[in-house]
This record gives structure tokens, sequence and C-alpha cells, in this order.
């Protein structure tokens, strides 16, 4: 193998695309636009064109050069499966949301960017193996999605924004520490995760340090109670900054959680599981019993995200195959079914001017591929069989049983509740009379290309698991037992 | 013997001090000029011999120390010079840097009681003149703060060197390396009037009217070059100190400074109070990590300091454009009318709160990592504590600044604060990719 560059390239790709559509504005009508998903489809063929050469088993790719070797810092990026389709979803969702924000043209250059650059650094986040360079790009995420919601957002975007900031920026400390405790512990300064594997840390300290990773990792998935700037940051945001939350930041934060605490910290993972699944379980029903509760669309399918992330964690403290895999699947078909919602939703929002459910209604008179739109991804909200949620979900309860009866129980009682929110939000919007809405416009041409998108992928995974479950076959695996390095 | 060259920056700052000095009256520009030229000159001069031998006299050391943080204090007082406007009232603003550039290269180097005295009364004394010469009611009160605070540290220095000579009966500096009672005191003596300088608590109360009223330039020195200088001094010295009184000593004003740097930070809506007791904080991780007794504690502190200061001076750039007491009010929306102000006030204080792509990512990763290094458990709680206090005063200034209601009016920016801008955000930026191209050279030529 001679010296690839292809996993640097997903990265550097977005980065440099988003400096480019910065300054793209002044060479021609939606120049930036162009150029943002021009970078984007770019990394997306060099990504299946990875998938498509054989690698060395364990990772489809593997890259390592030194960054700054005097502070131990060395790119080592390795993508498997699961880095793979997270990878997808991160690309395939920035393309998504350059086209739903097409219509904006208030400081255009600076939107692309800030788009491009959360693509980029949540691509770092999913390659990274250096602890340090980890850190790195997961603290840089925050910085241009504080921007899409500060700027182009809604409402009270500004306290919106600088909470998500604020408790992401203040949970990423602990991980620092952590992380920066783990360089300087070792014989030599050394951020390498596979080697961090392999020492022996004491078993208090590895749960010291897995409190500080986890504070991170729980306040980004969000859990009940760290999932407080999640609300508003969702329904405040524009539809772009929605999808690249809902779809990609909250997926970084379960994708922590799945591959570095088994990883790093096997025995202090063992110790605080139980307490992962009491939040999750807790968790489950929480967000979900709160969506049921919601009057803005928006807001209820914000607090779906924390049912369904709460149950990948879960899924993930379970630790079992079954749980595992279930955790994995339902982090991708998450990832398409609420950025779809939110693009639903905010393309109703842009024709009606109000997301509030008492005065939605009568889509599937005016507007019937919206109505249809809707009907495919609200049976995967309430994980509805044929759907990738439904995989996934029904995973991670047949995992949880084999775990603890208990647990599994409640996440088939969260399951329960998502169908009173799911079909209540599908009754207010599809059905009944056109209220203050009125007649609506369906979808254009350029939003129904990344529903389709979007709508293929859900039934795809749903219909044929092996292709998904495959892909992650090898992390989950890694998951059950600590990773030697390649 | 010490060379020629060795005292060639010390001779074009204190020459061109002179100069500046004489041009001042009747060519204020040109004053400004040479005062640039000299202080590229000794920078120059300085990074040309960064890796000659090292040279010692009796009262100044020409080492690897001595030249890099005379070099960044050099630099920036570049910075600080871009302060002084043309037609402002201080025409001396010029000299006066040169004259403290100069005290804070003596202070880089000084291995001797006396220069050490020398370049830290050199400093403040500059800075006094700098402080009060618009003869404002502010800047009075400015100056007269930092002048009795200064006068007060200056006393205690001279005791604390005073009974280092008793003890030992030497004014070499290396009198503080042996042990008991007498040095214990008079250490701590030393260290109190270092602090002064670095506005650790308590002796900060001269920062925020420094940052505030006080014309920029000086606040600008006062905040970067100066602490550079100190910082040097410091470096220089935790090697000889007994390490218990500095442990404790550095610890406690550290970890003090942090916290209420922080706290009272957090309430600040004029800028420059906020710039002013948020350096409070910065200082205090620095003293914190020399505390720390780590042994990559001296490359750590000087690394701070120096990712420090551009942000700083990119800071305080802005702040002084937006005019006199400037509120958080009047960032509102400025990346929209003003990209380059707005961009690099937006990077300068990413760069403090210590997120990436940005130098204070790797400021707090160094500071951190010693502290760890050094088992300093709780000083890193404190640390930690103070980031995620420093992580929200900080993002609440960014958020405005990229507020959406563009205010038509947009602040003037003269050529040199555009440079200034542009050079320390691609300091910044640089750094926040590549930390090892300054830590590096850092760790290779200090002791």
């Amino acid at each position: 193998m001679g010296y690839d560059m292809e996993l640097t390239a997903l990265i550097l790709l977005p980065f440099f695309g988003g400096i480019a559509a910065l300054f793209a504005g002044r060479f021609g009508r939606d120049a930036e636009r162009w150029v943002s998903i021009a970078a984007l489809a770019l990394a997306l063929v060099i990504l299946i064109l990875a998938f498509l050469t054989p690698g060395d088993g364990r990772w489809i790719a593997f890259e390592r050069f030194d960054w700054a070797p005097s502070l131990g810092m060395q790119v080592i990026l390795a993508m498997d499966g699961l880095s793979g389709a997270l990878l997808v979803v991160s690309l395939a969702l920035g393309i998504v949301s350059v086209i739903v924000s097409w219509k904006i043209t208030e400081h255009s250059g600076l939107l692309n960017a800030a788009l491009l650059w959360t693509v980029a650094a949540s691509n770092g986040v999913f390659l990274s193996f250096d602890l340090l360079v980890f850190a790195f790009f997961w603290e840089l995420m925050l910085v241009p999605a504080f921007l899409l919601i500060s700027v182009w957002g809604h409402g009270d975007r500004e306290a919106a924004a600088l909470k998500f900031l604020v408790f992401n920026a203040v949970a990423g400390l602990g991980l620092l520490a952590a992380v920066f405790y783990l360089g300087a512990s070792g014989e030599v300064v050394t951020f390498d995760a596979f080697e961090v594997a392999e020492r022996d840390i004491p078993h208090g300290v590895q749960v010291l340090l897995l409190l500080g990773f986890a504070a991170a990792f729980l306040v980004k998935l969000p859990v009940p109670p760290l999932h407080a700037w999640l609300p508003d940051a969702h329904t405040q945001a524009p539809t772009a900054g929605s999808i690249l939350l809902a779809g990609l930041l909250l997926k970084t934060g379960a994708y922590g959680l799945f591959r570095f605490p088994p990883m790093l910290f096997p025995e202090g993972f063992a110790t605080l599981a139980p307490w992962g699944m009491v939040l999750g379980a807790f968790g489950s029903i929480y967000g979900a019993l709160l969506a049921c509760g919601q009057t803005d669309a928006k807001r209820l399918v914000a607090y779906t995200s924390v049912a369904h992330m709460s149950i990948v964690l879960m899924g993930i403290c379970g630790g079992v195959y079954f749980s595992l895999m279930g955790a994995g699947v339902e982090m991708v078909a998450h990832a398409f079914s609420a950025s779809a919602l939110f693009l639903l939703i905010g393309a109703l929002y842009d024709r009606t001017g109000t997301r509030d459910l008492r005065e939605l209604g009568g889509l599937q008179q005016s507007a019937p591929r919206f109505a249809a739109a809707f009907a495919v991804f609200f049976s995967a909200a309430l994980a509805m069989p044929g759907t990738a949620n439904f995989l996934g979900e029904a995973l991670v309860i047949t995992g949880m049983f084999q775990v603890n009866w208990i647990f599994a129980s409640i996440t088939l009682i969260s399951l329960v509740v998502s169908v009173v929110y799911a079909t209540r939000l599908f009754k207010r919007v599809v059905f009944g009379k056109a209220r203050r809405s009125g007649v609506v416009e369906d979808l254009t041409a350029r939003e129904m290309g990344p529903i389709v998108l979007l709508a293929i992928a859900t039934l795809l995974f749903g219909m044929l698991p092996q292709l998904l479950m495959g892909a992650l076959e090898g992390a989950v695996t890694a998951a059950l037992a600590p990773v030697a390095g390649p | 013997m010490p060379s020629f060259p060795a005292l060639l920056p010390l001779l074009f700052l204190g020459f061109g001090a002179v100069a500046a000095m004489l041009a001042a009256p009747r060519l204020p520009r040109l004053s400004r000029v040479l005062a640039a030229l000299a202080l590229m000159a000794a920078a120059a001069t300085l990074a040309a011999r960064l890796w000659a031998p090292a040279g010692q006299s009796a009262l100044l050391s020409d080492d690897g120390l001595a030249r890099s943080a005379g070099m960044m204090v050099c630099l920036a007082a570049l910075g600080s010079l871009a302060f002084l406007r043309p037609g402002g009232p201080s025409k001396e603003g010029p000299a006066l840097i040169l004259l403290a550039s100069l005290g804070g290269l003596m202070l880089a180097g000084a291995t001797h009681a006396a220069s050490l005295f020398l370049g830290l009364e050199l400093v403040t004394l500059a800075l006094v003149a700098l402080f009060v010469l618009p003869l404002t009611r502010a800047a009075l009160e400015a100056g007269y703060k930092f002048l009795i605070l200064g006068a007060a540290g200056a006393a205690t220095l001279l005791m604390g060197l005073a009974l280092a000579h008793a003890a030992s009966g030497t004014a070499d500096l290396q009198a503080f390396a042996g042990r008991g009672m007498m040095l214990g005191l008079a250490t701590a003596l030393l260290m109190a009037g270092l602090c002064f300088k670095l506005a650790l608590v308590p002796f900060h109360m001269w920062t925020p009217d420094a940052f505030d009223g006080a014309p920029r330039a000086a606040a600008a020195f006062a905040g970067a070059a100066s602490k550079i200088a100190v910082v040097a001094a410091l470096v220089r010295l935790h090697t000889l100190a007994p390490p218990e009184v500095w442990a404790i000593g550095l610890g406690l004003a550290g970890g003090a400074s942090i916290l209420l740097g922080n706290l009272v930070a957090l309430r600040q809506d004029g800028i420059g109070r906020m710039l002013g007791y948020s350096s409070v904080a910065h200082a205090g991780y620095v003293a914190s990590t020399l505390a720390s007794g780590a042994p990559m504690a001296a490359e750590a502190a000087l690394f701070y300091i120096a990712v420090y200061a551009p942000a700083l001076l990119a800071a305080l750039c802005v702040t002084a454009a937006l005019g006199p007491e400037a509120r958080i009010a009047d960032l509102r929306g400025l990346v929209w009318r003003r990209p380059l102000a707005g961009g690099a006030m937006a990077l300068a204080l990413i760069s403090l709160a210590g997120l990436p792509v940005s130098a204070g990512f790797f400021g707090k990763y160094i500071v951190f990592t010693a502290l760890i290094e050094g088992g300093a458990w709780t000083l890193l709680a404190m640390a930690i504590a103070g980031s995620a206090l420093g992580a929200y005063y900080y993002l609440r200034f960014v958020a405005l600044i990229f507020r959406r209601a563009p205010d038509p009016a947009a602040p003037f920016l003269p050529a040199a604060d555009r440079l200034l801008l542009l050079l320390a955000s691609a300091a910044t930026a640089v750094l926040g990719l590549r930390p090892d191209l300054l830590l590096d050279p850092l760790r290779r030529l200090l002791p």
C-alpha cells in the first residue's frame, strides 16, 4: 500500500471547500453552493473508492503520520464499517444541508463554509484515533455549529446558540482533561489510542477518566438530565443547522461512547455501564413523554431525538452483541430519519410560517408528496418494521433482554410512547382540515431530491439489514473485546 | 565576557529610545518609524543569534531563554506600538515603549539582583509615563494605581533581594538556591514583587483600570510584552528557589487569580474590564504551571504567555477601535460591518477561551498537561473550573460579533491596526494548527 491520503482528504476537502465557499460568492450567483456541493461530492467519491479498495481486515483504510511530534500528536486515521457508515451519513447530510439552505441569501458564503466545517470536524471525530487530535476535532465542531444557530437561526437564536456552545464546551473540558492525563501519564507522551488501550490503568483511575470522557459524550448525545441545550438549539437553528445537529453532532457523542470507553477503559466501563443503562432507560421514557406534550413540531422532533439517542446509549452500555449492533444501526437510521423530519418541518415552516401543531393540518389534500414523505419518516420515527429504525431498536431490545429484562421492558414502553407522539404529529399535520396554514404548495423538485435520498437510505437499510450490519460487524466485535492496533 | 553582538539588541533599543525621543517633538511620525525599526532590529538580532552558544556576564545572561523571551518581548512591543495614534497626546510614546522593552530584555536576561531590579523598574517607570500621558482623569487614575502598586511591588522585591544578600553574602540570583528560613522569606518577597507585574491576586488591582480607561498602548504593553519578560524572569528563578516556597506562594496566587479573575470577568459588560480580569486569570494559569514543579513547567509557562499575547493584542486593538469604554453591545454585528476586525476579535476570543483552531487550544493543552505532570490536582481542578467559566464569558462576546443586526457605524481602523490584526490572527491561527513551530524551539532553548 502506498502513501494513502484518502482519509485525510475526507477531512481536508470539506475544510478547504468551506474556505473556498467563503469567497466563491464573488465569482457568480450560487457559486458558493456549487463549490460546497462539489467538495462534498468529491469527498463522497473518495469515500466510496476507499470502500472498494481492499483493506487489511479490521480497517478499511488506515493512515498515520506526524502532526506535532513534540506534543506527542500524530494523525492516526482509521476507518472501519462504523466510521465509514457515519462518514457516508456526514457527507450525505452535508450535501442535503447545502441544498436545503439554497434560498438563504444572507451571508451565504459564511453559511456554506460553516456547514462544510461542521462536516469536516465531525469527519475528523469519526476517523481520529489519536486522542489529542480527536479532542481537537471534537472542540472544533462546536464553533461552526454555533455560528449556524446564532446567525441564521430563528427566534431567540443567540441565547440558544450560546447555551449549546457553553454546555458542550464545558463538558468537553472533561474529555480534554482525561485525554491530557492519558497523554502525560505514559512513559513517552503519546495520544495513540491503540497504545493507550494496551496500558494497565488502575481501576479507580479508569473510572475517573471514563467520567471525563462520558461528560463530553453524554452532553453531546444528549441524555437527560444533560440535554437542556438540545430543544432550544434544534428549534432555533435553521433547517440545515437542525439537520446537522440531529444527524451529525448527536452521532459524534454516540460514536465516541461506542468506540472509546470499551477500548480504553474496559474495566471502568464495566463498572459504569449499569449507570449508563439507567440513564438511557430514564432518557428514553422522559424524551418520549416530553415529545408527546409539545405543540411546536420541531421541538417535538428534538425530544424524540433525546429518546432515540437514549436507546442508543442503553444499547452501547448493554455491551452484548445485539445491543451494540442495534445501537450502531440506530445511530445511522436516526441520522437519516431525524434530519428528514427536520427538513420536512422546515419546508412546511417556510410555506406556512408556523410550526404549531394546532395550526397545521390537511397536507394530504393540498400536498400529497409532502404527506407521503411525512408518512415514510413518521413510520421511521415510530420504528415501523421495514425501516432501519425498526431494525436498530429491535436489536437493542433483543440485546437488552440478554442483559436485564427491566431495561428491555422500559425500552419497549418508550417504543409504545413513540407511537403516540408520531401518530399525533402525523394526524395533526397530514390529516384534518387545514387550519391556519391554508393550502400548502407541494414539495419542489429541489426538496424532493434530498427527501428521496433519505427515504431510500431509511428503507434500504431496513429491508436489507445485512448491508449495514455487515459493515458494523468489525466495530461491534471490537467493542465487545478490547482492540489491538494494526 | 559578553560579546558585542549579544549587546546589540540592548544598544538598538537604547539608542533607538534616544533617537525617538529627539524626533518626537517635531516629527512624531518619524519617531514611530524609528521605534519600529529599533524593535525590528533588536528582534532580528536576537533571532539571528537564537542558536549561538550561550554567554554570561556578571549582570546578564545571554542564553536561549533570554533570547527567545527577548524576541517575543520585542514583537509584542511592536504590537503595542500600533496602538499609538500619530496625532495622539503621547508624542513620547514610541520612546517610552522602547525604554520599557529595554527593561523587558534586561528582565529576561537578569542573573543579578541589580539587573533584575533595574529591568523591572525600567519597565514600570516607562509604563507609568505611558499611562498618564494623555492627562485625562481615567489615565491619571490608572497610572496612579500602577505607580503606587508598582512602588509597593518594587519595595517588596528589594526587601527580598536584601534578605537574600544578607543570608548568602552575594547579590547574584544564585543566592536564592540555598535553603533556610531567611532565604525562604526572601523568595516569598521576591515572588510577590514579580507577581505585581503579572497582575496576580492580590496584586491585580491595577489591571481593570489599565485595560479600560487608560491609553491602550500602555495596557497592551503591560498585558503582553511586560508579562512575557516577567514570566521569563520567573522561569529563570524557578529553578533556583526552594521548590516548596515556590509551590505554595505561586500556587496560592495562581489558583486565587484563576478563580477571582474568571469569576469577576464573568460579570463584566465592558470589553476592556472583561479583558483586564481575564488577564488576571490567564496570569493565574501561567503561575500555577510554574508552581506545579513539572519538568516541562518552564516551556509551558513561556508557551502559554506567548500564545496569550497575540490574542490579547488583537482583542485590545479592536476594543480600542470601538472607542473609549467600549461595551459588549458595541460588538453587535461587528463581523458584518468590519470583517477583519470582527473576524480577528472572534478568533482572539476563541483563542482566549481555548477552542480550536487557535493557539489557545494548545495553550490549554500545555498548561493542563504541566499540572497533570506535576501532580497539582487542586490547581488542575481550578484551571478546569476557570476554563469552564471562561468558555461562557468569552463566547458571550463572540455570539454578539456575529449577530445579524448591522449597525451602519463602522469603526475606523488605521493601516497599522489592520496590520496588527492580520499578523496577530495569523500567529494565532498558525500556532493553532502547528503548535510545535513554537514549542519545539522553546523546548530546545530553555535550560
